[in-house]
């Protein structure tokens, strides 16, 4: 029988505030020993009180925005009770009841449009390590600060689902309100999958994929699910609710525990926070600081770069930032509201053609220079600026350079003893520029012309003999080592020869 | 709602306590009392009143982001646990 899955989304986002979610403790664990980022908050010793990050609120407001969703002026804390190692306190403090952000939704690159049910904020636990006979607890990551963005079950194909984590994944890199890495766990997705038979109005049961950490994974593991379940459901037999990991190297999911028994979280609200009453001001004031996204880029340069290489750009926010920044100090508009983190929103199309043509050939350096490099990671934290390649597309553009040119001159702005300086200067130290200059050729054409071995070919040539015009135009460049223009030179012999 | 061996066992799991028949008897007796104790407030019509969720009336108390040199050293606080291991806290096998 046909079946048509119906996929809800659970993220988790870790956001890159500076101190923990309740304590004034370092967030950023990355490379430090375990158990170096803790404090007795995290410890969860008698008579330690949680402390609010303001930081955590300002961020979900942007997150929130990020994915077009109201902020709730009113939201506050709940606790989650469960016995665990990987958490001191006993519960998590999340916001069960009143989140802070309300629904709203996030639209694929294909247009479609997947609902956001509601996120809120709540502290992540610390991490466990598992051996033969024991476990070991690290607390650094205990209370770092999570939004979980919750979907409505709006998806219904695998590919959907792949687009749909890596959307919000762009957003909220976008919006600077995480890390991102996806390899340290920054973004952490829990898929629900339930089939239902075509035209049937009822959803079937569904089973959750807990804790996939890749695009890949998601995408694969909900392929797994529906064919797992078509045969279930071919068979007679009925899917079972249930909690499944997934493995990545089998490609398989399987059972964790089952939830026969409805989980006993005992929520109650949470006594030692007040709760948060936003004014509207304070949340406008807040939204502003978005800075542009994916879909106002999209907006913008949609017209202008290819659509595959403007989508294979947009996974990088560095390169976005300097292609907005390329633009504006092109059409003249420096950016002046300040933002967290990459540049204001504006999505006035771009319309002046120097303009487009100098935004096509970066575009194109990034996409297919710059990403083929194999120190292309190393280099994204270290891009030339919007200057430096202004003047890289000008000297382009005036046939200074030839494209060989300008790639040579673009990947030198990399190189640690050539960062920062100009593209003119860069060019003139590699030799490459190309000579234009109609005169200094016209000499350097007549000196050709004048060699005895370049007789022949000029007889052959006016006796009609067009391919020779390229021998010519070869001696003329090796005369010029290399930095006379080809076009020009052959529009020159030309002339002289007829 | 009545207490038997059943609903202190789910308790005592929930909170991974082992709990001998005897206590589960005793634990019964109490909890059931104290449940009749407040059920008391059942007697009391709430249905146009707000739950309470804070008893002081404070709203948006938040710091700001800074990471404050914390006094507590790892060595210390680590010691607190039963066991360690590799500066991390060593527990019976979970998973």
């Amino acid at each position: 029988m046909k079946y048509v899955p119906t996929i809800g989304i659970e993220c988790h986002v870790q956001l890159c505030t500076k101190t923990k979610l309740f304590s004034e403790v370092d967030n950023d664990a990355r490379g430090k020993e375990p158990n170096s980022c803790v404090s007795p908050v995290d410890y969860a010793l008698p008579g330690m009180l949680p402390r609010l990050n303001g930081a955590a609120i300002r961020y979900a407001i942007l997150a929130g925005r990020a994915m077009n969703c109201e902020i709730n002026a009113f939201s506050r804390f709940d606790r989650k009770h469960y016995f665990y190692p990987d958490s001191p306190k006993g519960y998590q403090i999340t916001q069960f009841y009143q989140p802070i952000i309300g629904p709203g939704f996030v639209e694929l690159p294909s247009g479609t449009k997947i609902r956001i049910n509601h996120a809120h904020l709540e502290g992540d636990a610390g991490k466990l390590t598992h051996f033969d006979s024991y476990s070991l607890v690290d607390l650094n990551r205990v209370d770092t600060p999570l939004i979980e963005i919750v979907s409505e079950p709006d998806i219904h194909s695998a590919h959907d689902a792949h687009d749909y984590c890596k959307e919000l994944w762009r957003l909220m890199c976008y919006a600077g309100v995480t890390y991102g890495d996806l390899y340290n766990g920054n973004m952490r997705f829990d898929v629900n999958v339930s089939l239902a038979p075509e035209g049937s109005s009822e959803l079937g049961t569904r089973a959750e994929v807990k804790n996939l950490n890749s695009f890949r994974s998601v995408e694969r593991a909900v392929e797994y699910e529906i064919s797992r379940q078509s045969k279930i459901l071919d068979d007679g037999s009925k899917v079972i609710q249930e909690t499944l990991g997934w493995n990545d190297a089998t490609g398989k999911t399987t059972g964790q525990r089952s939830k026969e028994e409805a989980k006993d979280y005992r929520y109650m609200p949470e006594p030692d926070l007040p709760p948060i009453n936003l004014s509207a001001e304070f949340i406008a004031e807040e939204s502003a600081k978005l800075p542009m996204m994916p879909n106002d880029y999209r907006e913008k340069f949609g017209g202008v770069i290819k659509d595959d290489i403007l989508e294979i750009l947009l996974d990088y926010p560095a390169l976005m930032t300097t292609l907005q920044q390329l633009e504006q100090s092109l059409s003249g508009h420096a950016s002046a509201r300040p933002v967290v983190t990459g540049e204001p929103r504006s999505s006035s199309v771009v319309t002046s053609g120097r303009s487009q043509k100098a935004l096509v050939l970066v575009a194109n350096l990034f996409a297919s220079v710059l990403l083929a490099e194999e120190k292309s990671a190393e280099y994204l934290n270290d891009l030339p600026t919007a200057a430096q390649l202004s003047d890289l597309a000008e000297m382009n553009e005036k046939k200074e350079l030839s494209s060989t040119a300008t790639k040579e001159v673009f990947l030198k702005m990399f190189d640690p003893g050539m960062r920062g300086k100009d593209a003119r200067t860069i060019a003139k130290e590699l030799g490459v520029v190309q000579e234009n200059d109609l005169g200094a050729l016209e000499a350097i054409v007549d000196a050709v012309l004048a060699k005895p071995e370049t007789q022949k070919a000029q007889e052959d040539f006016r006796n009609g003999e067009e391919k020779v015009i390229g021998f010519l135009v070869g001696q003329v460049m090796k005369e010029s080592h290399g930095k006379a223009n080809p076009s020009a030179v052959q529009e020159i012999l030309r002339k002289k020869l007829s | 709602m009545e207490i038997n061996c059943e609903t202190v066992e789910h308790l005592a799991d929930l909170s991974n306590f082992s709990v001998s028949d005897a206590e589960n008897k005793s634990l019964q007796k109490d909890l059931s009392e104290i449940l009749k104790y407040i059920s008391q407030l059942d007697e009391v019509d709430v249905s146009d009143i707000e739950p309470t969720y804070q008893v002081f009336e404070m709203e948006n108390v938040w710091r700001e982001d800074e990471i404050l040199k914390q006094e507590a050293l790892r060595e210390d606080l680590l010691a607190l646990s039963k066991e360690q291991r590799d500066n991390q806290i060593k527990v019976p096998k979970v998973l």
